[in-house]
């Protein structure tokens, strides 16, 4: 909180590692409310970032929770307005429209009933289909705010049901005026999403993207474009609609093609239309850098706009004929592309915006199919507009499958502070915080920002609830390592499937354990089951397996689950940087043990990641192999960090690699994790970890009572306000 | 499978035979390469489809898989070449929108044989008047494409650099390393001190080295950063900047201007005479005195006699046996004689 209250005041940026179940969202929550309540001009709104719907709807239910307790304390309704927003599937109240199940069809059909010249038509005849809830809100749900409190999504949707006001718009509609908004990374750094939703936000918000520990990668997934044979198939065929579309409406309505020329000989922009509902289509050029010109003479008539397009995507597909990867710079692209098919740098970079000005125009309400164009549009306005930052890959083949020709163009995002840059630029305050953030100087180098602020904390602890051990050779005496040199070695297969053996046979209920990749998993296991370590493991525990398809893991996960809750105690052998280790929380007799077979490191040999790396290392001076090591090291962290969510909980942690106990490792780790990890635990072999194990979990399971926390990691009012505490509270503000 | 090439002709596909190359006229029709072998053996013929007389010369491999999109870049490249105004020619941008479009529907026009011949007078009309402007702009490239040569270099040169940069450093740092490993073990061999003190030592001089390291590493990469900017495309970025606004402006950092302080020379022996004493002190007496022509090209006698006084007492005080200081000290006395000698 301290360090937090230092970065509003300086009104600067900072970055918070606090270990999960710390009660890091509630702590957030409540001094930027407080703060908020105290200096209302000069902190107006706090904007929220999260990950997925569950983790919003955690972070409402915090939030609801505090003005329970304001409310409680104050005796008074409290003014304030936190509202939770996501997409228009997940907050649709339309009774044919919210069964479908893809975001983007949803948005497509919602698109289609309510878009200004849908609604136009449907004036003049009533047949036309519209969204009667977006009529609901559009009639009166603009001059009625919200009433104060504090709404998650179902919450919404119930409101919307009783007025019959169509959610999503009024929960967009409210963004601006409401003092917390809760929803995930995308509005606010994608720069498609961002220009519609997050525009009217004021400069004097707080910005917290909470678990950002991958924000580098959400930014520059956002800003990337891939582009493969099948989509440009459809792209043609999206054109020759647009043809005959244009062909049509030019016997039976020329004015209307007419009126648009004349706007962009004009050189207006849009200033007809600003209906929010007709923002489907969007430039992914950052806001900053919105073009002020004039569209170009070349592609100001629809036929030759679509002439032009059509050269686009006929080019981009003799592009992707090639039988050797391709990479190269923006710039060659460009000058490619002029000589091969004469286009011009400036028209391409109008591409994304002339073509939602030409949709619209020709009332195009279906927009589901022109999705691949749109892309394409997308990816011929990045490309011009920038030079640096992005390299274009182009593969004839994947590297698993070299026979099998699927050329893919990936348009990569090299820069990760590109996306961010304006979140930075325009608020005051951004927090990035998460449980692993470590090593913390990593983030403003790829980011590219300066915080004020950037610590990292531990927990206060009544006492030594996890135990970290790095696990280095097996009985046998022979390293292990997932290394790319030994990890075939039918040895090191043995020593690790030794250790799980001996760990389940020791640790209670549920374990945990992490591989480097799927690949890995499947060897590891297939061998397994060769040796026989396979079925000695199943007469301890149930074994589940996460795989690639999402509906098979997350069975396997309830049945763990289900295994755990009854006592009969399972392992779950999960994949680092999948599901499982992202999202999924194993407290407390989930999770009692986390083993993390190998160093998670990327696949070193793709080449988007080869050319990202040379870039961090021309541009940053961040070195491949501290590149690598800290995403691995950060990945590893977060599986780490599953089995401890909260003060009472406890779980062991088993890093089975020889590499982790070389410093340059080690040391990367986040701080509450390297505080316990001691020195006798580095180096250790299978037995002597199974026998520290056990004797750990003899302690650990002694009853735990709140009095045993009090004083140390919990304090009762009077304590917190004895003389003693209030003395160290005063001497930690003044000497930090 | 729809999605192979297939010749209209022969209906020869793409995958049944590999080899097959689809070509394609000035008509926008293709034909597989063996059909144009047969078909035009004379050099000149009708296409099957159109019937529009061809020539067999004209016949190019098909680049995309439209063949009208190959009809159009081929008459759009025809017609550019012609049409090739600049913005810079325009007062307006408005108006250079307006050429633009004009070019476009002139393209337009002839790709869908729209109006030939009035497209044609069109054209003849324009090249009559802007004969002068024409060829001119064929010879200058524009500024666009000159932008992006000129980032297509930098990034070349930036890329050898940095690469020849970085397997120099990773080379010095692994010598390092190995250096300082061999002193440790030179040390726990041969010292007297007590073990643990030496590790402790060397554990901090590695961090110490560890932290100088990326500043080091930060050092010269910058110096490539900016040998890019000095390179000779200084004046072109110059002008770039002034009409578009999307390119980065480089960032002028702020260094310390060049002051010039005097080399100081370590000449290892009595300081020579400096040169304007040279007259005074009868130095010239033993020198032929230069002539006319000599002095007419800046050279006097002074500086072929300073230049022999320095190299005759520079090097004097050097032995390898003794340290520095000795060296003096023992010859001081012998260069007095020497001074006393020459002066003489």
């Amino acid at each position: 909180m301290l360090e937090l209250k230092r970065a509003l005041d300086a009104k600067g940026h900072c970055l918070l590692e606090m270990p999960s179940g710390t009660g890091k969202t509630t702590t957030l929550l409540s001094l930027i409310v407080a703060y908020m309540k105290a200096h209302p001009l000069d902190l107006t709104k706090l904007v929220y970032c999260s990950r997925t719907v569950p983790e919003i709807e955690k972070v409402m239910e915090e939030l609801r929770k505090l003005m329970n307790y304001y409310e409680k304390e104050m005796g008074m309704e409290q003014n304030i307005l936190g509202l939770a927003l996501s997409s228009r599937k997940n907050l649709c109240i339309h009774p044919s429209v919210s069964k479908e199940r893809e975001g983007k069809v949803v948005d497509g059909r919602c698109y289609s009933l309510t878009a200004s010249f849908v609604r136009a038509r449907h004036a003049a005849d009533d047949a036309v289909p519209i969204c009667e809830f977006y009529e609901g809100f559009d009639a009166h749900g603009k001059e009625f705010p919200l009433p104060p409190g504090v709404y998650n999504l179902d919450d919404l949707k119930e409101y919307g049901q009783t007025k019959r006001w169509c959610p999503y718009f009024l929960a967009r509609h409210t963004i601006t005026h409401a003092n917390i908004v809760v929803y995930s990374y995308h509005y606010l750094l994608d720069p498609k999403i961002a220009e519609v939703v997050s525009k009217e936000i004021s400069k004097s918000s707080v910005v917290v993207f909470d678990e950002a520990h991958n924000i580098d990668n959400v930014c520059i997934d956002s800003m990337s474009v891939k582009i493969t044979k099948r989509l440009l198939d459809k792209c043609s065929n999206s054109i020759t609609i647009l043809e005959t579309t244009i062909s049509n409406m030019k016997e039976n309505d020329s004015k209307r093609l007419e009126k648009e020329y004349k706007r962009l000989v004009e050189g207006l922009r849009d200033a007809t239309i600003a209906r929010e509902t007709d923002m489907a289509l969007v430039n992914p050029v950052l806001p900053s850098e919105i073009l002020e010109e004039a569209v170009p003479g070349t592609i100001r008539t629809a036929e030759h706009f679509v002439a032009f397009l059509k050269r686009v995507v006929e080019y981009i597909k003799t592009r992707l004929r090639v039988q050797h990867v391709v990479q190269e710079s923006p710039a060659g692209f460009l000058r490619d592309i002029h000589t091969k098919v004469c286009i011009d740098r400036k028209p391409l970079r109008f591409t994304a915006e002339r073509l939602a000005s030409l949709i619209r125009t020709l009332e195009i309400s279906d927009l589901t199919d022109f999705s691949p164009l749109v892309t394409v549009s997308h990816f011929a306005t990045l490309v011009s507009t920038y030079t640096k930052g992005f390299t274009i890959i182009i593969e004839p083949f994947e590297d698993r499958a070299p026979t099998v020709s699927n050329p893919i163009l990936y348009f990569s995002c090299l820069d990760s502070s590109i996306a961010i840059k304006p979140v930075f630029n325009r608020f005051q305050t951004v927090v990035i915080t998460s449980g692993t953030l470590s090593p913390l100087d990593m983030y403003p180098k790829i980011l590219d920002f300066h915080p004020v602020i950037m610590t990292s904390f531990t927990m206060t602890l009544a006492r030594p609830c996890i135990l970290p051990m790095i696990v280095s050779k097996g009985n046998d005496q022979v390293a292990m390592s997932s290394r790319y040199e030994t990890r075939e070695d039918t040895a090191v297969i043995r020593n690790y499937g030794n250790l799980l053996v001996e760990v389940a046979a020791a640790v209670p209920d549920g374990i945990v354990c992490f591989f480097t990749s799927y690949l890995y998993l499947e060897t590891i296991v297939s061998s397994w089951y060769d040796q026989g370590i396979i079925d000695q493991l199943q007469r301890h525990k149930l074994l589940f397996i996460e795989t690639q398809d999402a509906a098979e893991t997350s069975l396997a996960l309830i049945n763990y689950i289900k295994a755990c809750d009854n006592g009969r105690g399972a392992v779950l052998l999960s994949v680092a940087r999948g599901k499982v280790s992202e999202g999924i929380d194993f407290d407390h007799h989930l999770g009692r043990a986390v083993l993390m077979f190998g160093i998670p490191y990327v696949y070193t040999q793709s080449r988007i990641l080869r050319a990202r790396l040379e870039y961090l290392r021309d541009q940053f001076q961040i070195r491949e192999n501290d590149f690598l090591t800290f995403d691995a090291m950060r990945h590893a962290a977060q599986c780490l960090g599953r089995c401890m969510r909260g003060k009472t909980d406890y779980g062991i942690m088993v890093l089975a690699d020889k590499r982790f106990s070389r410093a340059d490792k080690r040391s990367k780790l986040p701080k509450w994790i390297q505080e316990h990890l001691k020195d006798t635990n580095c180096n250790l072999s299978t037995e002597e970890c199974v026998q520290i194990c056990k004797r750990w979990l003899r302690q650990m399971a002694q009853p735990f009572s709140r009095e045993d926390q009090l004083g140390i990691s919990l304090l009762t009012l009077e304590q917190l306000q004895s003389e003693e505490m209030q003395k160290k509270i005063q001497q930690r503000a003044q000497g930090v | 499978m729809e999605d192979y090439q297939t010749c209209p002709k022969c209906k020869t596909t793409k995958y049944r035979n590999p080899a097959m190359v689809l070509m394609v006229n000035a008509c926008g029709h293709a034909l597989c390469e063996s059909c144009v072998e047969l078909l035009f053996a004379k050099g000149s013929g009708a296409c099957p489809e159109c019937k529009c007389p061809l020539r067999r010369n004209n016949f190019r491999v098909q680049l995309f898989e439209d063949p009208a999109v190959d009809k159009e870049v081929d008459i759009r490249k025809r017609i550019l070449k012609e049409f090739n105004k600049r913005q810079e020619d325009f007062p307006t941008l408005r108006e250079y929108n307006d050429y633009l479009e004009e070019v476009e529907t002139i393209i337009f026009n002839l790709v869908f044989d729209i109006d030939p011949a009035g497209t044609n007078k069109m054209i003849d009309n324009y090249k009559k008047e802007n004969k002068d402007i024409t060829q001119k702009n064929r010879n200058r490239q524009s500024q666009e494409e000159m932008e992006l040569e000129e980032l297509l270099e930098a990034e070349k040169a930036q890329q050898s650099e940095k690469a020849n940069l970085y397997v120099n450093a990773e080379l010095e740092e692994k010598k390092q390393k190995h250096k300082a490993r061999e002193k440790l073990i030179d040390e726990l061999m041969f010292s007297d001190a007590d073990a643990k003190s030496i590790v402790a030592s060397h554990v901090q001089a590695t961090a110490a080295l560890a932290k100088e390291q990326p500043k080091a590493a930060a050092q010269p990469s910058s110096g490539v950063v900016k040998s890019s900017k000095f390179s000779s495309g200084v004046q072109i970025g110059l002008r770039g900047q002034h009409t578009n606004s999307f390119l980065p402006i480089p960032k002028q950092e702020d260094l310390p201007l060049y002051r010039y302080t005097a080399p100081v020379f370590d000449y290892d022996g009595p300081p020579p005479p400096a040169i304007e004493k040279l007259g005074k002190l009868n130095y010239f007496a033993n020198i032929r005195a230069a002539n006319i022509t000599e002095r007419a090209g800046g050279y006097t006698e002074a500086m072929s006699c300073c230049r022999a006084l320095q190299e005759a007492l520079g090097g004097l005080f050097y032995s390898p046996q003794l340290t520095h200081k000795t060296a003096v000290l023992a010859t001081n006395s012998s260069t007095q004689d020497t001074d006393d000698m020459e002066t003489t």
